[in-house]
């Protein structure tokens, strides 16, 4: 079961976070996303993707200028969340058209709209990308006419 | 006016410091708040996109909370967007507002737009708590049927979380699984495969059911592997892995423990395992899971061989991400496949150099994993050769691991001395407290080797390399508990060490400020033991103890206060600091219980053992009572001088908290205080389990601890007695042979002798500072180098209920009950007197109470197994009651006990009812 999906930029800043436990407070929120992009941030290119912290287990990617980190649990396969994350990018590219920091932070709702097509309750349940991005082209031209 | 996010993200980002960033947001914070007040609901969904991204700054955002529920309550599609979303983000663990949206959810469940059920289903499915989830449990289930198969597939996630957070749910949604597997939309699949793993998680009874799926999970497998390109689901060439893998997890879990229904799948599986290459991370991610399938289910040896080999190439590849999961997934099949793991033992120790922590920390797992009695030796080493160059955290690992391979897998003694110095010396600050116990244990089972690890240890000390304050503790304990047969030893074997050099070894570490408090406790108890050990040394080593007596530390000084008192009673030195009986293993683990148990078979044989110890060792136990009494003369002396400043404090504690204290003092921080005591340590086992093990030696046909039980039995009585008579003010010291319970904290109800008590009277406390040099022991329990804090004013005014609870054949058994708590728990303290009116005396003396579940009792041993006739004397046995439940009612009990008078074994069984005491 995933844990969490971060998404940072290489300074450290979050630029994304959806939790799939409850019950965190935001100070301790905030230790854990400094602590455990602190550690990533340090690694090396040639070192795993994969990185052992308390009972988690992170496993990150690097794209351009932002890190991308889901925290999982025993269970589940890492390298499937290695091509998880890839495609979550690539369907984030396709959607923002060479996705960038600002794309997100922008768009911080469509961002989490892809998200939510793609995961819910930490597990995975669409990895098409057509499908994950049909239901927000249709919100997209509603809106449109709506101006 | 109210900023754009756009703005506010620019704003933000042009801040050049912390504080000006802060400065905006509380800004821009005071604005939202002004903006919520007065129901500015145009601006909302901005308001809210603004807190979420000042939620990912870290500030709190909570005040947006009832906002969101707002807008989810809105008509419009873009407001439940947003306040879905600022929901999910926002809320942190406020179930109170999540509690209040349920019924909002349940009209957007209920909604003709798929769009909006799918975010009232996401949002359940995301932040759902145990309430909202029972409630919109039959909205789940029915959109589980829905036409549409966006909505199926976020149902059947949602219905994830119901079934975790609401198990008794799972019922509802067992029967949708099959047409969830038989759906042709891949994500609905998806779903339904791991609402199933799920549903066999909380329902393993299910599984024979979902078994008969198995044919039709691996057609689809089959056709997903056999496809071509399917442009929908390609990632690279491979048709969507992901329902693979989730197909391969479910496979594992139905192939488990069947033989059956796992050589179904042998065809696919060896199908997948061969088809896909190695290049690609989606290919290697199938492989994995295959492998890891394999390894699992009940699969033929050729294909056990095959998966492993296919993570020895995963080894020995360049990408590390592979060797980790292989790593991983080795130490997952470890148990099962140890004979082909053994071909990749030199592939896998290589992983321990590798550069990378989580590699290196996976290997070294797996190395522990792979570990027996013929590797140990070799691994262990290869473990100590990476220990130098290893990072800080991870030498913590390695060490534990070390230790705990020689403590398991040690296949001699003297490997286990020379890795356990090895150890030390290189890595000593990074290894976990136990080391101690373990060198106490196997240099007190082994007796050829206590020379050999002293000498070693001593060689070492003399090395100036070796600094690390643990190695030093334990050369220390090592070199003062073996110190005569050190000597002895080195001139038969012609390297004679002259005493003196040990001892100014000793000077030299104690006087060191390099050396830490602990270590300089450690020194002092070798330089007091080896005053035992090594004739003619008093006076060097009085010396030397002597300027620690105004130590500022205090344990230290009174320490030194303490030893350098004892010198004066040659008896009672020697006898304190004898060497430590052995510890039996086997008691370490039997559990009271099954001591009970036991007792039932053993008790005829070992009853007799123990009458005979008890006789050899009775004109001992005479003289300890007899200085008994003296001494407490002696304390009632000095008992009444310090009443007068204990007036004036009012000090409440009595003895009756000692008496406490002798079963609680578990706690860590003694084993620093009371460093004699180290070898405790062994016993990691609550005090209850170790309480156990004490009063389990009831069975045990062991001389020394039939011979530590009397002794503790006399201060028990002791104890009471002084309960008894101290009428008023008297301050509980008695000469202490250690009350050794607990862990060995041999509570001293001591000789309060000169350096205490001056100290005591020093501060007007009325603080007696007795010492007990007590010996508890018995199961491996060191001295108790016992601290009696005797402070007086004993409550005698508090009536104890007592009750005769037997009296025939003329014996009479009393109780007497006193209400305690142990850690916050409520217990009975009982003494039980037995007293004879008979002629003749009894003996074997054996009483055993038996009570309700709700209750845990733990017995001491009987004060003696004779009791005297003509009421001349008396046995008492102490045991406690501690409540495991708790519920109030009157203490009963059954008791039997069982006594011989003039050869006759007479036994007796009976419930006590209708006691004094509400527990």
């Amino acid at each position: 079961m995933i844990k969490f999906i971060l998404i940072v930029n290489k300074l450290g800043q979050t630029r994304l976070a959806q939790y799939y436990t409850t019950g965190l407070s935001i100070n301790k929120r905030v230790a854990l996303e400094n602590e455990i992009t602190r550690r990533c941030l340090s690694r090396k290119d040639k070192e795993c993707s994969f990185l052992e912290f308390r009972d988690l287990k992170v496993i990150y990617r690097r794209y351009a200028s932002l890190f991308f980190l889901v925290g999982v649990d025993e269970e589940e396969n890492e390298l499937g969340i290695l091509e998880f994350i890839h495609c979550l990018v690539e369907t984030l590219d396709k959607y923002f058209e060479n996705v960038c920091e600002l794309d997100l932070m922008f768009n911080i709702d469509k961002a989490y709209m892809i998200l939510d097509e793609m995961a819910l309750n930490g597990n995975i349940i669409e990895t098409n990308k057509k499908n994950i991005i049909a239901p927000l082209h249709i919100i997209d031209q509603v809106s449109k006419k709506l101006k | 006016m109210s900023l754009k996010l756009h703005d506010l993200i620019t704003k933000v980002r042009e801040s050049s410091t912390t504080s000006s960033t802060r400065e905006i947001i509380s800004q821009e914070c005071v604005q939202i708040r002004n903006a919520f007040r007065k129901e500015d609901t145009k601006n909302r969904p901005r308001n809210i996109s603004k807190l979420i991204y000042i939620d990912f700054l870290g500030f709190p955002t909570d005040f947006g909370q009832v906002e969101c529920l707002k807008l989810i309550a809105q008509p419009s599609y873009v407001c439940k967007r947003i306040g879905y979303l600022g929901l999910s983000v926002l809320l942190t663990e406020n179930e109170e507002v999540l509690f209040m949206s349920t019924n909002i959810i349940r009209s957007d469940l209920a909604s003709e737009n798929k769009f909006i059920v799918a975010l009232a289903l996401s949002s359940l499915g995301n932040i759902g708590s145990v309430e909202m989830l029972r409630d919109l449990a039959p909205e789940v289930e029915k959109l589980l049927k829905s036409q549409a198969a966006y909505i199926r597939k976020k149902a059947a996630l949602t219905a994830i979380r119901t079934i975790r957070f609401v198990p008794e749910t799972v019922d509802r949604f067992v029967g949708c699984v099959k047409s969830l597997l038989s759906d042709k939309n891949h994500g609905v699949v998806l779903g339904g495969l791991q609402l199933l793993v799920e549903i066999l998680k909380i329902e393993p009874k299910t599984i024979s059911e979902f078994r008969k799926l198995v044919p039709g999970l691996l057609r689809m497998l089959k056709s997903l592997v056999d496809a071509g390109y399917a442009p929908e689901y390609d990632f690279e060439g491979v048709t969507d892995p992901f329902l693979q893998v989730y197909i391969l997890k479910l496979l594992r879990i139905l192939g488990q423990d069947s033989k059956k229904y796992s050589n179904q799948m042998i065809d696919i599986l060896t199908q997948v395992g061969t088809s896909s290459g190695l290049n690609k991370n989606v290919e290697n991610c199938i492989l994995y899971e295959s492998v890891s399938t394999i390894l699992t289910i009940d699969s033929p040896n050729r294909l056990r061989v095959t998966a492993i080999n296919t993570l020895s190439k995963f080894l020995t590849g360049k990408d590390n991400n592979m060797k980790y999961v292989a790593l991983n997934t080795l130490l997952k099949g470890v148990n099962k496949d140890s004979k082909s793991l053994k071909r990749h033992r030199k592939v896998i120790v290589k992983c321990l150099r590798d550069k990378d922590i989580s590699i290196r920390r996976r290997a070294l797992d797996l190395v522990f994993g792979i570990m027996n009695k013929k590797n140990v030796k070799e691994l262990t080493q290869e473990l100590l050769d990476c220990l130098p160059k290893a990072e800080h955290d991870f030498r913590f690992d390695i060490t534990a691991k070390v230790c705990t391979a020689i403590e398991r897998f040690s296949p001699d003694d003297q490997w286990q001395i020379d890795t356990l110095v090895q150890v030390l010396t290189i890595g000593g600050q990074y290894i976990r407290d136990d080391v101690i116990a373990i060198m106490t244990h196997v240099t007190g089972r082994n007796r050829g080797l206590q020379y050999y690890a002293s000498k070693k240890l001593y060689n070492s000390l003399l090395d100036d390399r070796y600094r690390n304050q643990k190695f030093i503790q334990v050369a220390a304990w090592v070199i003062g508990e073996f110190g005569d047969i050190l000597l002895k030893k080195s001139i038969e074997e012609n390297e004679p060490i002259d005493p003196s050099q040990i001892i100014d070894l000793c000077q030299i570490i104690i006087t060191s400020s390099r050396n830490e408090d602990l270590t300089k406790y450690f020194v002092l108890n070798t330089l007091i033991k080896l005053s035992t050990r090594i004739e003619g040394y008093n006076e060097p080593i009085k010396e030397i103890i002597k300027p620690f007596m105004k130590h500022v530390n205090i344990e230290i000084q009174q320490r030194a206060c303490e030893y350098f008192r004892l010198f004066e009673d040659k008896e009672l030195l020697v006898f304190s600091f004898d060497r430590i009986p052995v510890k039996d293993d086997n008691l370490e683990t039997q559990k009271i219980e099954e001591i009970e148990e036991n007792s039932n078979q053993n008790r005829n044989t070992n009853t007799k053992v123990q009458e005979n110890s008890n006789n050899q060792l009775s004109p001992n136990n005479n003289n300890n009572q007899n200085k008994n009494k003296q001494e407490e003369n002696e304390l009632n002396l000095m008992g009444s001088n310090i009443n007068i400043s204990q007036n004036q404090t009012q000090e409440s504690s009595s003895i009756e908290n000692l008496l406490q204290l002798d079963f609680s003092n578990n706690n860590n921080q003694n084993v620093n205080k009371q460093t004699t005591n180290t070898q405790n340590q062994q016993s990691n086992q609550s005090t209850e389990d170790f309480l156990s093990d004490i009063f389990g030696t009831n069975n045990n046909p062991n001389r020394s601890v039939n011979n530590t039980q009397n002794i503790q039995n006399n201060n028990i009585q002791n104890v009471m007695d002084l309960l008894g008579t101290g009428k008023g003010n008297g301050t509980g010291m008695g000469r202490g042979n250690g009350f050794g319970m607990g862990k060995g904290n041999g509570t001293g109800m001591g000789r309060g002798n000169g350096a205490g008590m001056e100290r005591g009277n020093g501060t007007g406390m009325g603080r007696g500072n007795g010492t007990g040099m007590g010996r508890g022991n018995g199961t491996g329990m060191g001295r108790g180098n016992g601290i009696g804090m005797g402070r007086g004013n004993v409550n005698s005014q508090k009536k104890n209920p007592s009750a005769v609870i037997y009296n025939q054949d003329g014996l009479k058994i009393q109780m007497n009950f006193k209400l305690v708590s142990v850690n916050g728990t409520p217990a009975a303290m009982i003494q039980s007197t037995f007293t004879n009116s008979t002629q003749t005396q009894m003996t074997g003396l054996f009483f055993q109470v038996a009570v309700p579940k709700h209750l845990q009792v733990q017995m001491a041993p009987p004060s003696s197994k004779i009791i005297p006739p003509n009421n001349n004397g008396k046995v008492t046995q102490t045991f406690r009651i501690i409540k495991k439940q708790n519920i109030k009612t009157k203490l009963t009990m059954m008791t039997r006990i069982q006594f011989k008078i003039n050869g006759m074994p007479i036994s007796k069984q009976q419930e006590v009812k209708n006691l004094p005491l509400i527990f």
